[in-house]
């Protein structure tokens, strides 16, 4: 038994793992702790004559052909496999529309004819990393920042919350402090503002924030002289480089700001977990890899506990932070190759692979938003859900 | 070469419903059809590096991850670093010897330096190499250990609920052979009898493991940003861009300083197979240097071309006349007939769908397997003609393609008023077409042109397979014209 299974494992190829982002695709094989390539999730279209970003679609048929074409980049530029009879891991955010959901599969199975699938959302993804039992996932992408509870590798999904707080957010906000410095007309393409972003912005600690909403600013950090290809330069002050990033914890009445979706996640959990996850928070994504912004969440999740519509609901203790074996932005990625290992390269525990076949017969997915797939088997609307079995 | 740089005035519609130039369209002698990008499967051939075009092995690219083991990009500008000789002369005792005992001391050490933006290997702390080639030191991932450990926990974990599985699937089915054993008799288990002889149990490889497996853990400190950053001068140039880091998806370098070479990231080439036949549509020589191909079935070899060579305005509602350049690139003689896409017969497609759900019976794994990926008329959303060609059809033969006959100097003049003239493989053609009435002014002129051409199949047939060599073919062209007037 333990011999032919040795064989299978050497001829089962290495199943891949896909994390298509809004702003970069991560892809790489199972088993490895990193991924093979983290590019931007554009392709060259030859009909416009530029490069396309996959979720820029207005049709199905357009999705189709965007993903095709970004598939075919990554197989066959970066990874430099076959396909076909291969398994993938599919890494994905809870909040994936289902269009885009079923056309990638439609995509992997029909055109590509891969052999089975994974669809591992991010957040288990991203708390298997950690191999803690309670984790407090809060992942900040390049459009939104997701906070999803794993309790027990399950995610707490009437506690998931999700709010336009990602990388775009900080460079909006940027782009705003720069025309207030250098004026209104100032235009940046966006990677450009990533660019500086990434090499001179900042979160400053909550005194310091504090601080600029007195009277009395602090002295600001330092200005950058950031050079731009054709237009001489662009002066990027220290207020701008401080403030950038202040949108995720500005915080107005309907309670949205970073922090507060946090403590609401929280606080829509079981009562038993809440002191568990308090401890055990993981903050992920793109965009966590700001200096200074695990600092920041931390001092404000601390002051935020003690205010009226947390002080009298929440008794949580400390807040704690993990550190997950990866970088901020492929940490969800790892938990995909991780998860892969142990069942799509493996060949065990099959039960959540959708295989080709299965597939070819139902064309469609599960989902947890769908009746057919969340109403329990002897729940008295089971039988009427059934038809289309 | 004209193709590569005009927009494709004129685009062929393929099987699958995609429209494009006939440069970049195959053409399967199996089933006869026109295949394109789209529509075929491709294939991983052999791995090259680009730079050295040294070929490596499958099995060794997937060792090596893909990358080449003596090529480097530079991490800063991506370009090819190139390797540099320099003379170092050993430290050496005071004193000791004179300049020619020195001179043979000396000893070249490589580094890798960037031609373009004068980056070396030196900058960052990689010491030279006595060998010119290979032999740069491997930087461990950061994490490697603890995702191991992780590795090994979910796999452990995966085995212990396949154990469990199959121990409840045999509990289900508790098949009694003849024979009595002893831990039937005795009212044994297995794992009853290794507790009572104090055996650890059998499944102890993956238990120990998830007993000794440590979670990740957290803690309250969170690194504050250091005290001097906010007095402290940035400087843009030590600190990488996010393509720089991405580069190395292992390492993200934050620091100029930590840059390190970049191994090459080899090439494939591909080979393309038509989906429905499993025939190879195209396949590379084996050798990185040659672009030559072992198996090529391009349309451009196969289907009659249609250029444009001028056009009346189009004005809706009139006719107008258009000159086209026909050519015939196979080696056979081909009658053409240009003609309304409306006018193609559809009986042969009936006999075909039959044939190909007798073969799909046949192999029952193909059934479930949907080959076509597309809508068949993806091409009307995106195009709608509004010209069309009036007239009887326009029935002419072209010779087959002559490399001699470019020498000849007396062309066959047997010019009327459709052929306007005839050159080897190659002929003008007079076509009158007609504008919609209700064409929009300013829209594009497309004219859907349907060819219908005799093709000599050349393939060997099957033994059981009727010898049909002859075929009467049918593929659509849509040439554009323009602006309506």
């Amino acid at each position: 038994m333990a011999l032919y299974e040795g064989i299978a494992l050497i001829q089962e190829k290495q199943a891949v793992v896909l994390d298509l982002g809004s702003e970069y695709t991560k892809f790489g094989f199972t088993g490895e702790a990193a991924p093979r390539c983290i590019i931007r999730s554009q392709f060259w279209c030859s009909t416009e004559r530029r490069f396309k970003k996959v979720y820029e679609y207005s049709t199905p048929e357009e999705l189709y052909d965007n993903l095709v074409n970004m598939l075919h980049l990554l197989y066959f530029r970066h990874v430099l496999v076959n396909p076909k009879e291969r398994k993938v891991v599919v890494v994905e955010s809870l909040l994936t529309p289902t269009l885009f959901r079923e056309t990638l599969a439609k995509v992997l199975f029909t055109h590509y004819e891969v052999s089975g699938a994974v669809w591992a959302d991010s957040p288990r993804m991203c708390a298997m990393t950690l191999g803690a039992p309670v984790t407090l996932v809060v992942s900040l992408g390049a459009r939104e920042a997701e906070v999803a509870a794993v309790v027990h590798s399950c995610v707490v999904l009437r506690a998931v919350q999700a709010q336009p707080l990602g990388a775009a957010a900080v460079r909006a906000e940027l782009l705003h402090l720069l025309r207030q410095d250098c004026g209104s007309d100032l235009h940046l393409p966006d990677h450009v503002l990533e660019d500086i972003t990434v090499k001179t912005c900042f979160v400053s600690p909550r005194a310091r924030a504090l601080r600029w909403q007195s009277d009395s600013p602090p002295e600001p950090a330092r200005g950058v002289r950031y050079p731009l290809a054709r237009l001489g330069a662009v002066c990027v002050s220290g207020r701008a480089r401080e403030l950038a990033a202040e949108p995720l914890f500005r915080r107005d009445n309907e309670l949205a700001s970073l922090p507060d979706i946090v403590l609401q996640c929280i606080m829509q959990c079981p009562i038993d977990v809440r002191r568990a996850l308090a401890a055990n928070v993981l903050l992920t994504g793109g965009a966590a890899s700001l200096p200074g912004l695990r600092a920041r969440l931390s001092q404000e999740l601390a002051h935020l506990c003690t205010l009226p519509p947390y002080s009298s609901r929440l008794r949580l203790g400390e807040f704690k932070f993990h550190r997950a074996p990866a970088h901020d932005m492929s940490c969800a990625w790892l938990g995909g190759a991780l998860c892969g290992a142990g069942e799509a390269g493996g060949g065990a525990g099959g039960g959540r692979l959708l295989s080709r076949d299965v597939y070819c017969r139902e064309r469609r997915l599960r989902d947890w938003v769908n009746l057919l797939d969340n109403t329990p088997p002897h729940h008295p609307q089971r039988d009427h859900l059934d038809l289309t079995l | 070469m004209a193709y590569l740089t005009q927009p494709d005035y004129v685009r062929y519609i393929c099987t699958c419903g995609q429209l494009k130039p006939i440069t970049s369209l195959y053409f399967c002698r199996h089933c006869l059809k026109i295949r394109c990008g789209f529509c075929i499967c491709h294939e991983v051939d052999s791995h090259y590096c680009p730079n050295c075009l040294e070929n490596m092995p499958s099995s060794e690219a997937r060792l090596k991850k893909n990358r080449c083991s003596s090529c480097f990009d530079c991490p800063s500008c991506y370009h090819t670093l190139s390797t540099r000789a320099s003379l170092v002369q050993p430290r050496q005792q005071e004193g000791a010897g004179d300049g020619k005992v020195e001179n043979k001391h000396q000893k070249k050490m490589y580094y890798l330096a960037c031609f373009n933006c004068r980056w070396t290997s030196r900058d960052v702390g990689i010491p030279d190499q006595p060998v010119a080639s290979g032999g740069w030191p491997e930087r461990p991932n950061p994490f490697a250990t603890q995702i191991n450990q992780l590795l090994e926990y979910y796999k452990a974990i995966a085995l212990q609920e396949k154990q469990e599985k199959i121990e409840k699937e045999r509990k289900k089915f508790a098949i009694r052979g003849k024979y009595l054993t002893l831990t039937d008799k005795t009212g044994l288990t297995g794992a009853m009898a290794r507790n009572i002889a104090g055996l650890p149990s059998s499944d102890s490889g993956s238990s120990s493991i998830i007993a000794k497996f440590v979670p990740s853990q957290a803690s309250a400190e969170v690194e504050e940003l250091p005290e001097d950053y906010f007095t402290k001068e940035v400087n843009l140039n030590q600190i990488t861009s996010m393509p720089q880091r991405l580069l190395s998806p292992e390492w993200q370098p934050t620091d100029v300083s930590r840059l390190h070479p970049i191994a090459k990231l080899l090439s494939v080439k591909r080979s393309q197979r038509c989906r429905e036949c499993d025939h190879n549509l195209t396949k590379p020589e084996y050798n990185p240097g040659s672009i030559k191909f072992k198996i090529e079935l391009l349309a451009f070899y196969h289907i009659p071309e249609v250029k444009i060579i001028s056009y009346e305005p189009m004005k809706a509602g009139e006719n107008s006349t258009v000159l086209l350049k026909l050519s015939n690139p196979t080696a056979h003689e081909m009658t053409l007939c240009l003609m309304n896409p409306e006018d193609i017969p559809q009986v042969d497609n009936e006999e075909e769908q039959l044939e190909s759900s007798l073969e799909k019976s046949l192999t029952l794994d193909k059934e479930s397997a949907p080959c076509k990926p597309a809508a068949a008329p993806a091409w009307r959303r995106t195009a709608a003609p509004c010209v069309r060609a009036v007239g009887p059809p326009v029935r002419v033969a072209v010779p087959q393609r002559d490399d001699a006959a470019e020498y000849d100097d007396d062309a066959t003049h047997d010019a009327n008023d459709v052929i306007v003239w005839r050159k080897a493989n190659k002929l003008g053609v007079r076509l009158q077409v007609a504008t919609e009435a209700g064409a929009a002014r300013g829209g594009a002129a497309l004219l859907a042109l349907a060819l219908q051409y005799s093709y000599r199949n050349t393939v060997p047939p099957a033994a059981n397979a009727p010898n049909q060599r002859n075929h009467i073919l049918y593929t659509t062209a849509l040439l554009s014209l323009g602006n309506v007037a």
